[in-house]
């Protein structure tokens, strides 16, 4: 099957299926009104419908192919780099403190766009700039390293 | 008190030198996302609400607005000068305002989009002084049937105005509705859909979903030929000749009231009025074969009708508590944020914010004014920061932000899923203007539908009973039954250009 749609559609449907039996074990009506099952029941029920249809309509002829939908190439290339700087950047975080985590982050999506020292500056200048704004002057309590950065 | 004098004390908390520089940040930031191709106006909303969680609500929310009705004015500059749309209203002024640059002429453009830009955002906001305090008073008499009929109506407006397909409207509202439902529920406490996992006992914050979906997935989708500047036309003379004057002024009186009344349909986009005002204008023009090759009304017309369109689209915001666009649902969400209560009772209860709001926003509009006309060849050059440098950027802010929220780097996963999810979904022609705007109403309408239900003893047969409940019902209804027929004779191929800012 080459169409994105109907395979979107099947998981629109598996998830509408999961809800649809978790919403079943909440409480549906009780003696003081509807119970918290109520509303997630008839939603996932009206979705498991709509995924269906949904499936029907993506199988004519002009829904959106599976090749359309996957990048390729360097669009490809800087997708993955998205993907794996941000989860390098919650899983680095927690241990390395922000400041390494974001230069890290930052560095990867820069790499290739720019000459390794001017990404590298980049990303410190950026990092520093915005641990200002959200540490010193927010005051969020960002994920520190020992060393307070 | 009258509406003057509620509005002149609101001016008066808004030119406290606080409110002004918020006033003057937010629109400035408006102008900046207006003019990046990269990035349109909910998004950057989204990227830029962690920003005022230090602040008080008014500061906020006269900054969030700026940025809002900022971007209208920002987006017409690379219309003209590089021919891309810097947000979807500006779509159309590529018509004409690009031909106008060819001809030497991109001032001109840029200085009549300003002018009415000016002038459809500044009437738009006397509307809502004089429309929004009697709308609000009447549906202060609302109960849950009412309000409930009135949120499903909202809804289905959403979702029978915008894409192309019936089906995928509803299904992105219906992903909405059930992500709304993941965490406490609103009637007994019950955990929902949490899946035993801690951080989802509070549900998806609204935030990292905003962001996610309009903002990251905005950047999967650039491709590489699109990573690098383009170098914009040269500005020169702002004003058109003398003329050009009546023509163009009769096309901004036109796209003020087109826009404005549009403004009050949930669900019409930005790009709708600006639509039409072209068509409009093209249509009563004496040679409309000038059209597309840089007739000055093409550019005049849309410009102020997007611009009367955003405050049209702050009625229902002010005096229902309903959002007709993702943009306008994150100031929703920012209101919810700052612990206002939206719907009919803000009012009543926050007449100082109400007030303080509409009055920055002709303040915002002013300085807009001045920052478009003398000033629209420096912010010319924000065009030359490449994307290859600005899309890192936003998404350290972004995960920055989202981590901000409940201070959890799980919100930085939940905000990259949805990334993900609103990559395939646009690639899908899925569109996500209605999972956010059912996301944000999710708990009110589960909780109206389940006071209404005890009102009405489990009998829902008996909101047709009630006559405001029933017609409002009846309405949505009537709408999706006419968009899915519409939809079937392919109709609706014009409002189509799907576009989810």
């Amino acid at each position: 099957m080459r169409k994105a749609g109907v395979w979107m559609g099947i998981l629109f449907l598996i998830w509408s299926i999961v809800a649809f039996m978790m919403s079943s074990s909440y409480v549906y009506y009780s003696k003081y009104g509807p119970g918290p099952g109520l509303f997630p029941l008839w939603i996932s029920g009206l979705f498991i419908v709509i995924s269906i249809l949904y499936i029907i309509e993506s199988m004519r002829k002009e829904g959106v192919s599976v090749n359309e939908v996957l990048p390729k190439g360097e669009d490809l290339n800087y997708i993955l780099k998205i993907m794996g700087s941000i989860a390098l950047f919650i899983l680095l975080a927690p241990y390395t403190g922000y400041s390494i985590a974001s230069i890290v982050m930052l560095f990867i999506l820069f790499f290739g766009k720019y000459k390794w020292y001017s990404g590298l500056g980049i990303a410190i200048v950026t990092t520093l700039i915005l641990f200002l704004i959200f540490q010193t002057y927010l005051r969020i309590p960002l994920p520190l390293n020992p060393f307070g950065w | 008190m009258g509406t003057f004098e509620l509005f002149f004390n609101g001016l008066l908390i808004a030119v406290t030198w606080q409110n002004l520089l918020y006033c003057f940040i937010g629109v400035t930031f408006g102008m900046i996302i207006g003019v990046l191709p990269g990035l349109g106006p909910s998004a950057g909303t989204a990227i830029l609400l962690p920003l005022t969680f230090g602040l008080e609500a008014i500061p906020s929310i006269i900054m969030l607005a700026g940025i809002y009705y900022g971007a209208m004015y920002g987006g017409t500059i690379t219309s003209v000068l590089i021919n891309t749309p810097g947000e979807a209203a500006s779509v159309v002024t590529c018509l004409d305002g690009h031909p106008l640059a060819q001809q030497g002429r991109a001032g001109v453009a840029l200085g009549v989009a300003g002018i009415g830009s000016f002038i459809g955002g500044t009437l738009a906001v006397v509307g809502l002084c004089l429309v929004g305090p009697p709308i609000a008073k009447y549906a202060l008499k609302f109960g849950p049937p009412e309000y409930f009929a009135l949120l499903v109506l909202g809804m289905t407006m959403v979702i029978g105005l915008i894409g192309t397909s019936l089906v995928r409207g509803l299904i992105a509202a219906l992903i909405g509705l059930l992500l709304a439902m993941v965490g406490t529920d609103p009637v007994q406490g019950t955990f929902r859909f949490s899946l035993g996992i801690p951080d989802l006992q509070d549900g998806f914050d609204f935030i990292p979903l905003a962001m996610g979906l309009f903002g990251i997935s905005e950047i999967m989708l650039t491709t590489d030929s699109q990573m690098t500047a383009v170098k914009p036309a040269e500005i020169k003379g702002v004003l058109p000749r003398k003329e050009e004057w009546p023509p163009t002024l009769k096309a901004i009186g036109r796209g003020t009231v087109l826009g404005f009344f549009i403004g009050l349909i949930p669900g019409a986009n930005s790009v709708i009025p600006t639509l039409l005002s072209y068509a409009l204008e093209k249509k009563i023009a004496k040679d409309p074969t000038r059209f597309g090759k840089g007739a000055i009304e093409g550019v005049a017309g849309p410009e102020t009708a997007n611009n009367a369109y955003s405050g049209g689209a702050l009625i229902p915001l002010f005096t229902l508590g309903i959002p007709s666009s993702p943009t306008v649902a994150i100031l929703l969400g920012a209101f919810i944020m700052h612990g206002l209560q939206p719907g009919p009772q803000l009012f009543q209860k926050n007449p100082d914010f109400v007030w303080a709001v509409i009055a920055s926003m002709f303040i915002g509009n002013l300085i807009l004014l001045f920052m478009n006309l003398p000033m629209a060849r420096y912010w010319a050059k924000l065009m030359l920061i490449p994307n290859k440098l600005l899309f890192p950027i936003i998404l350290a802010v972004a995960a920055l932000g989202a981590f901000s929220v409940k201070n959890s780097l799980f919100d930085v996963g939940a905000m990259f899923g949805f990334g993900v999810l609103g990559y395939l979904f646009k690639k899908l022609d899925i569109p996500l203007a209605p999972i956010v705007l059912t996301f944000i109403l999710g708990s009110l309408i589960e909780s109206s539908l389940s006071q209404s239900l005890v009102m009405y003893k489990g009998n829902f047969a008996r909101f047709f009973t009630n006559p405001i409940a029933g017609t409002l019902l009846v309405l949505a209804m009537l709408i999706l039954a006419v968009s899915f027929v519409a939809g079937l004779m392919k109709k609706k191929s014009v409002l189509a250009s799907d576009i989810d800012n």
